[in-house]
């Protein structure tokens, strides 16, 4: 974002695979337009080009992953490719829910969709206040990925 | 503008129903022979002289569904002896999605692993043949349980097999349960399926309907239920349904549940007398708990019993009970069993039935029959030829507007959050027509509540995990 813009920050959300679960998502639709973000809310079942479409269209700053039945791997490994090839690469990136299925180690799976790409992973956690931090934050800074790349 | 009306009855049903009928998984299903085989069951197995007959306590109805017919069998035994009024057949969500190749496909994996791939009966794979087999000797009502925007195959295979209660409706099994399913097209749909349902009906003995009010179980504000409840019924009995039950779920505020029972009753009564469909048999039927439920065991069966004692306050005509294991999956036939015998013992023991008023009530009920009055008004007002195209004008235009919905063309405009007594508050309307004035109340009602989150999202939260 340029300083002093008065422009909010526009957030790309949805639920990925053919996953109808719409609570979480109307609930984080809620949440992120009360703290001041603009949300374009993609619903359910969606895929990952969805997604990347909806943040080129938007000019979106950045995209949230949800997944609750835990279709979240199998369809979240090339997504920051995607936006790098769309000249989107800059675009924060985040996953939470159940984001993958069963039972494994939190550590192991941030690990693996911070390997994807992902800015953040939140599994497992139900309250999307400390993520809606992290976004503020990540927006000053931009992307945690990049920072890693670089450093 | 268009009401509800006989005119709107479907008269040139038999091409479409021989195209459904030619699927080769309806097995040659012949309209004569199938009536020929209602003739033979006995007055239990029809709703509508259960409801007749039924004494001061609702009548009992489980949910169950599982793959194999043996497995069915067992179970539709199991819960019979345990009590149950009503027997449930619960379909798997492929066939309630039309996807009658892969439901053969996994039932036949589930016959060969013995384990189960389906999450209920696929009826129309089994077929109406055999599943006649799982009712012989039955002297209660089988009730069809899905959430299937085209039902049209699955009802003439239910109806087929003996099943006289057929439960959904063109919004009521759309709106909660599809993502993409075009509400018009599901509409038109459910027209077939009433008036099936009443080709099939005798005057003594009619095939009955049944309305699906909890919708989509989180924070639905009662008018909203109300309203489609009641349209239901008006589209049904416009295709000459003869006996309905209008629903609605546990809200989690004893006072709205007592006003929403009340409202309900009355106001469903005055439509369907007000459109010419006075003979219509109407029942009242009340679903436990249908959110979030508690883990833990003690805690599910306190609230299985607490709305089991609801259930008799409000003379519902039937309770549809959950289980112990309700958050933990599909239950096993013992622990349905455990859960008819549960609310049977509450009805029993605490039985209630009677006028219950307090002007908290009062006040509840007045405001709910205030806003069904204004959006029914409002969507009658709307322009169409038929009044099931009002009825999609309505939903285009966010007047039935069910939060939580996964529909993708549904308003999500309103919101909804509970107030000091749990009772649901409409806090924005969004585009759905209540006055001014009942606006107003809504957001004071809210606003009275002393441990309000400041953050709308916090507050949403706490309010859909109420029971938990």
């Amino acid at each position: 974002m340029t300083a002093g813009a008065p422009r909010r920050p526009r957030l790309v959300i949805g639920v990925i695979g053919d996953d109808i679960h719409v609570v979480g998502n109307r609930i984080m639709h809620l949440a992120l337009e009360e703290s001041g973000c603009q949300v374009f809310n993609l619903r359910t079942r969606n895929r990952p080009e969805h997604f990347c479409q909806a943040a080129l269209e938007t000019n979106a700053d950045a995209v949230f992953v949800s997944s609750l039945n835990g279709e979240g791997e199998y369809w979240c490994a090339d997504f920051r490719h995607r936006l790098t090839a769309m000249g989107m690469g800059q675009v924060l990136l985040y996953v939470g829910g159940n984001v993958v299925v069963g039972n494994r180690p939190e550590a192991e799976v941030e690990a693996l969709f911070r390997g994807y790409g992902f800015d953040r992973v939140y599994h497992q956690r139900p309250d999307i206040g400390a993520a809606i931090v992290d976004l503020f934050e990540d927006l000053k800074n931009g992307t945690t990925q990049r920072i890693r790349a670089t450093a | 503008m268009a009401r509800p009306s006989v005119s709107a009855r479907l008269h040139d049903l038999e091409r479409q129903r021989a195209q459904v009928l030619s699927h080769p998984l309806a097995r040659g299903i012949a309209p004569d022979e199938v009536q020929r085989f209602l003739a033979t069951l006995p007055d239990q197995r029809f709703p509508s002289l259960c409801y007749a007959a039924r004494g001061a306590t609702p009548l009992i109805q489980p949910r169950g569904g599982v793959p194999l017919f043996e497995d069915q069998l067992a179970l539709t035994q199991a819960l019979s002896s345990a009590g149950a009024d009503f027997i449930p057949l619960t379909i798997d969500s492929y066939t309630r999605h039309n996807q009658y190749d892969t439901a053969t496909q996994l039932l036949k994996r589930s016959e060969e692993e013995g384990r189960s791939y389906l999450n209920g009966y696929p009826l129309v794979s089994h077929g109406h043949e055999l599943t006649r087999q799982l009712y012989v000797g039955l002297d209660k009502p089988v009730s069809l349980r899905h959430g299937t925007p085209d039902a049209r195959l699955l009802v003439e295979v239910a109806i087929a097999s003996g099943i006289v209660e057929i439960e959904g409706g063109g919004l009521c099994y759309c709106l909660p349960y599809s993502e993409g399913f075009p509400l018009d097209r599901c509409l038109l749909y459910w027209q077939y399926v009433d008036r099936v349902c009443a080709l099939y009906s005798t005057p003594q003995r009619p095939v009955h309907r049944e309305s699906f009010g909890p919708l989509s179980a989180t924070l639905v504000p009662p008018a909203i239920a109300m309203a489609i409840e009641i349209v239901e019924a008006l589209l049904a009995a416009e295709q000459g349904v003869a006996s309905f039950a209008v629903s609605f779920g546990q809200t989690g505020s004893f006072i709205q549940d007592v006003a929403t029972a009340r409202v309900l009753r009355k106001l469903a009564r005055h439509y369907l007398d007000e459109f010419g469909f006075g003979s219509v048999r109407l029942s009242l039927v009340y679903h436990q708990w249908m959110g979030q439920f508690p883990a833990q065991r003690e805690r599910a069966a306190a609230l299985i019993a607490g709305s089991a004692l609801i259930a008799g306050v409000i003379d519902a005509d039937k309770i549809v009970v959950k289980t112990v294991d309700e958050a933990l999956g599909i239950p096993r036939p013992s622990v349905n069993a455990e859960a008819v015998d549960t609310v049977r013992y509450v009805l029993r023991t605490f039985s209630a039935a009677g006028a219950i008023d307090s002007p908290t009530i009062e006040l509840e009920a007045t405001l709910l029959e205030s806003e069904v009055r204004s959006i029914l008004g409002a969507i009658f007002a709307l322009s169409g030829d038929v009044f099931w195209e009002s009825v999609y004008r309505a939903f285009q235009l966010g007047y039935l507007d069910v939060p939580f919905s996964p529909h993708a063309d549904n308003a999500n405009k309103l919101v909804s959050m509970r107030d000091g007594n749990h009772s649901i508050r409409i806090s924005d309307a969004g585009q759905v027509p209540i006055s001014a004035a009942d606006a107003a109340t809504e957001r004071r009602l809210l606003e009275a509540r002393a441990d309000r989150s400041d953050l709308t999202y916090r507050q949403m939260l706490a309010d859909i995990s109420l029971m938990v």
